[in-house]
């Protein structure tokens, strides 16, 4: 006999508990989705985006200790480069934050784009920044949070330079998480040339491309020669480890997140469990019956089982729908913030979805088989006595 | 009116299927620990970062600078700021006004990595103008001798971040002579270095990023600051020391973003399977809840009695999950030290997991929350048996 219908027939037996336990678990589920996308938003950060055939140069001292602008040119000429461009930080902020709220940097225009070939920036508005001294390519995770679009003029106040720039949104980084703002470094460098200075002269970070990730190692090495013993040594490495340092601090919050998501975890196995646990005792003289009858404990189990999976991992699914619309939500109230990295771009991955929905079949699993196991080893005799 | 059933009657229920209770309050407890790990981290980063500064100083930056980390201060800015009126001064009659540099380079740290810390160039003033930071263990650093004194949070963090190791940064190499305390403060997770050594090191243009001073009272505070900001040859901003920390800890605002979320998604699932719990005492005990009406105990009796049932059930999950975050936070601490938080400046800032009064006292309003709200309906239920009903079903 097939006993999907006992199942169904069982699940609508106490259709509060059923929905009660559906509903703890999907929110369980979801919370479990939305911590597991704050370390995920880091793992992106650096497989996805992170090219394996880019690489920054900084002083060795940190990135806040400047290089001679000069040195951009020595990078470009060393063989296997393709591209190389100057990246200063500006540390703009938007009127009425008052503290920088997206990473704004002046960038050689000229040479950008050749850097990061992957963000595809449309090549009209790549046009656009070239003609247009006061020109800004801006990502779209901003864009949105700001309602900016193509063609407005904002003003950026430097937190780090003496100057206002008037800027004309000019080109897009057309990714949804994308917060950066590029302005030019020439329009910078003479705002600062106005204010009596000798102009910007310097240079944060050197992004370089190579043609080949096999010349990689090689090319590092080469710029890092280029530098010994100069004013400026600089440390050259991939755009992956760059990153995977600069976000390293996050370490300790990562773990902290993991924890907190272990303990939710934990708390669906005990919510599921509960449940399960209480419906079988309720059961007790029915399994009994159902065994004097002549089931198999197999059957018996298998149709608990699956119950507790229905339930649990029907949940789980819908828990997981509930993370991807939150996250939205989420994106837009956070944006990019400078204490949580990318740990605030609250992107579902699939390695999230995955995660979530084997988890909630684990649970499920857990929930259900302990609880029928215990059910079926009672002597059918000593349970029917108890109940009738 | 009817007589209440007593307080010990909704207790012993809770005891009286110890399993099922246990089970439903450790859902509450789990809760409770999570949403006391998130609280207490944030609220010791808002501590540090709150807890520094002192009331009479006033922070001398550029205009437009949002931290000391992106400012550049002339030495003739410098030198006009340390005549103005109403500074306090020192017992050498000093006027208590200390340039400070501030450079953030990378530190290897001890486990991998590496780390912006905030290195501070000061002179011999720094110590009376901030006097939360204290020398607790070696001495002060000797002017133009290479010597380092670093902040408590970062001992063993780093490389060479120890009473007498030798600190590799910048440009040059770097002897600890102290370890310095500030009363929990950001000033732990510096580390403070000769002014003028700092800036041969890190080959600035400007001499100072800031300068910190203390006024004579909060008169002359106030009147400094508008003689500051009024200044038309140094575009100067002043600020006191109180607010600018202040506004540093605002970053630390989006992390409450996750904490209500993560307390009221748990929440709300545990709220349910309280809920669960209680409909099933509700039903197991249809008979006594019959005879009880049956009695004379009215309505509101049974209803109140259920509540205290489920807040008992709420409690019982806050003491369990208090226990359990304490002891989690102290070995979260002990296990992998200070967790690290990459401040708006771009340093990071080095914060010791500690849950106090406050949090455990938001984590138990929500436990009980949790249980109340999820035996509302049950004890609705049980309060609107028809005790004839009731009898007879059983």
């Amino acid at each position: 006999m097939s006993w999907t219908r006992l199942v169904l027939a069982n699940l609508g037996r106490n259709p509060l508990r059923t929905v009660l336990t559906a509903a703890a678990v999907a929110l369980a589920v979801a919370l479990v989705s939305l911590l597991l996308t704050m370390p995920a938003g880091l793992d992106l950060i650096l497989d996805r985006f992170a090219s394996n055939t880019r690489i920054s140069v900084h002083n060795k001292a940190g990135v806040v200790y400047p290089m001679p602008y000069a040195f951009t040119r020595k990078v470009r000429q060393v063989d296997g480069v393709v591209a190389a461009a100057a990246f200063t930080w500006f540390g703009g902020a938007y009127e009425e934050a008052g503290r920088v709220t997206f990473p704004n940097f002046a960038v050689e225009a000229e040479h950008v784009n050749a850097v990061y070939p992957d963000y595809a920036i449309d090549p009209g508005q790549m046009a656009a920044f070239l003609r247009y001294r006061d020109g800004a390519i801006v990502g779209r995770g901003t864009l949105k949070k700001y309602g900016w679009s193509l063609g407005d003029r904002i003003t950026l106040k430097s937190t780090v330079w003496p100057v206002d720039l008037d800027l004309r949104i000019v080109g897009e980084v057309a990714n949804d998480t994308a917060p950066m703002l590029w302005l030019r470094y020439d329009y910078l460098d003479e705002a600062l040339k106005k204010q009596g200075w000798t102009g910007l002269g310097i240079a944060g970070v050197v992004w370089a491309r190579v043609s080949d990730p096999k010349l990689v190692n090689a090319v590092m090495r080469t710029v890092d020669d280029l530098s010994r013993n100069s004013e400026a040594e600089t440390a050259s490495e991939t755009e992956k480890s760059f990153f995977g340092n600069f976000f390293g601090s996050l370490d300790g919050l990562v773990r902290i997140i993991l924890v907190i998501t272990s303990l939710v975890a934990l708390c669906i196995v005990f919510i599921a469990g509960n449940t399960t646990s209480m419906s079988v005792r309720e059961r007790a003289g029915e399994i009994a019956v159902l065994r004097a009858l002549g089931f198999p404990r197999r059957t018996i189990v298998q149709a608990l089982v699956a119950e507790a999976l229905l339930v649990v991992t029907g949940a789980g699914i819908l828990g997981v729908l509930l993370a991807v619309g939150l996250t939205g939500t989420l994106r837009t109230v956070a944006g990019w913030n400078q204490t949580l990295g990318p740990l605030g771009n609250f992107m579902v991955t699939p390695g999230v979805v995955v995660q979530g929905l084997l988890l909630s079949v684990a649970m499920g699993l857990t929930a259900g088989i302990a609880p029928a196991l215990g059910a079926v080893r009672r002597p059918v005799a000593e349970a029917l006595r108890e109940v009738f | 009116m009817a007589a209440h059933l007593p307080l010990g009657y909704s207790v012993r229920n809770v005891l009286a299927r110890p399993a099922r209770s246990l089970m439903t309050a450790t859902v509450i407890a789990l809760v409770v620990v999570a949403c006391a790990l998130l609280l207490g981290l944030i609220g010791s980063l808002r501590r540090t970062l709150i807890a520094s500064g002192e009331a009479l100083n006033l922070v001398v930056m550029r205009k437009g600078s949002d931290n000391d980390g992106s400012s550049q201060v002339t030495l003739e800015a410098y030198q006009m700021v340390r005549f103005l009126d109403g500074i306090a001064r020192d017992a050498g009659d000093q006027p208590m006004v200390s340039p400070e540099l501030v450079v953030q380079p990378f530190l290897r740290r001890l486990d991998g990595g590496r780390e912006n810390v905030l290195v501070r160039g000061v002179e011999a003033m720094a110590l009376p103008v901030h006097p939360e930071v204290r020398i607790t263990q070696g001495r002060m650093i000797a002017p133009s001798a290479g010597e380092a004194v670093v902040g408590r949070g970062l001992v063993g963090r780093y490389e060479g971040a120890v009473l007498g190791g030798e600190l590799r940064f910048g440009r040059g190499r770097w002897k600890v002579t102290g370890v310095l305390d500030a009363g929990g403060s950001s000033f732990e997770s510096e580390i403070w270095v000769d002014a003028r050594e700092l800036g041969r090191d890190a080959k600035r243009l400007f001499p100072y990023s800031g300068v910190r001073l203390r006024a004579r009272d909060a008169a002359t505070m106030a009147a400094l600051k508008r003689r500051i900001d009024a200044d038309p040859r140094h575009a100067l901003e002043a600020k006191p020391e109180v607010e600018y920390y202040a506004s540093q800890a605002e970053s630390a605002d989006v992390l409450y973003i996750l904490v209500v979320g993560v307390a009221v998604l748990a929440g709300i699932g545990a709220g349910f399977g309280a809920a669960n719990t209680m409909y099933a005492s509700v039903q197991a005990r249809t008979a006594e809840i019959g005879t009880l009406r049956a009695m004379g105990f009215a309505r509101g009796a049974i209803l109140r009695a259920f509540q205290v049932e489920a807040a008992a059930l709420g409690v019982l999950g806050f003491v369990i999950g208090a226990v359990a975050s304490l002891v989690l936070a102290y070995v979260i601490r002990h296990a992998f030290g200070g967790v690290g938080f990459s401040a708006s400046t771009f340093t990071t800032n080095v914060v010791l997991l500690r849950i106090g009064v406050t949090e455990l006292a938001v984590a138990f309003v929500l436990a009980v929350v949790v249980g109340l709200a999820g035996g509302i309906a049950p004890a609705w239920r049980a309060a609107r048996l028809r005790p004839i009903e009731a009898l007879r079903r059983a």
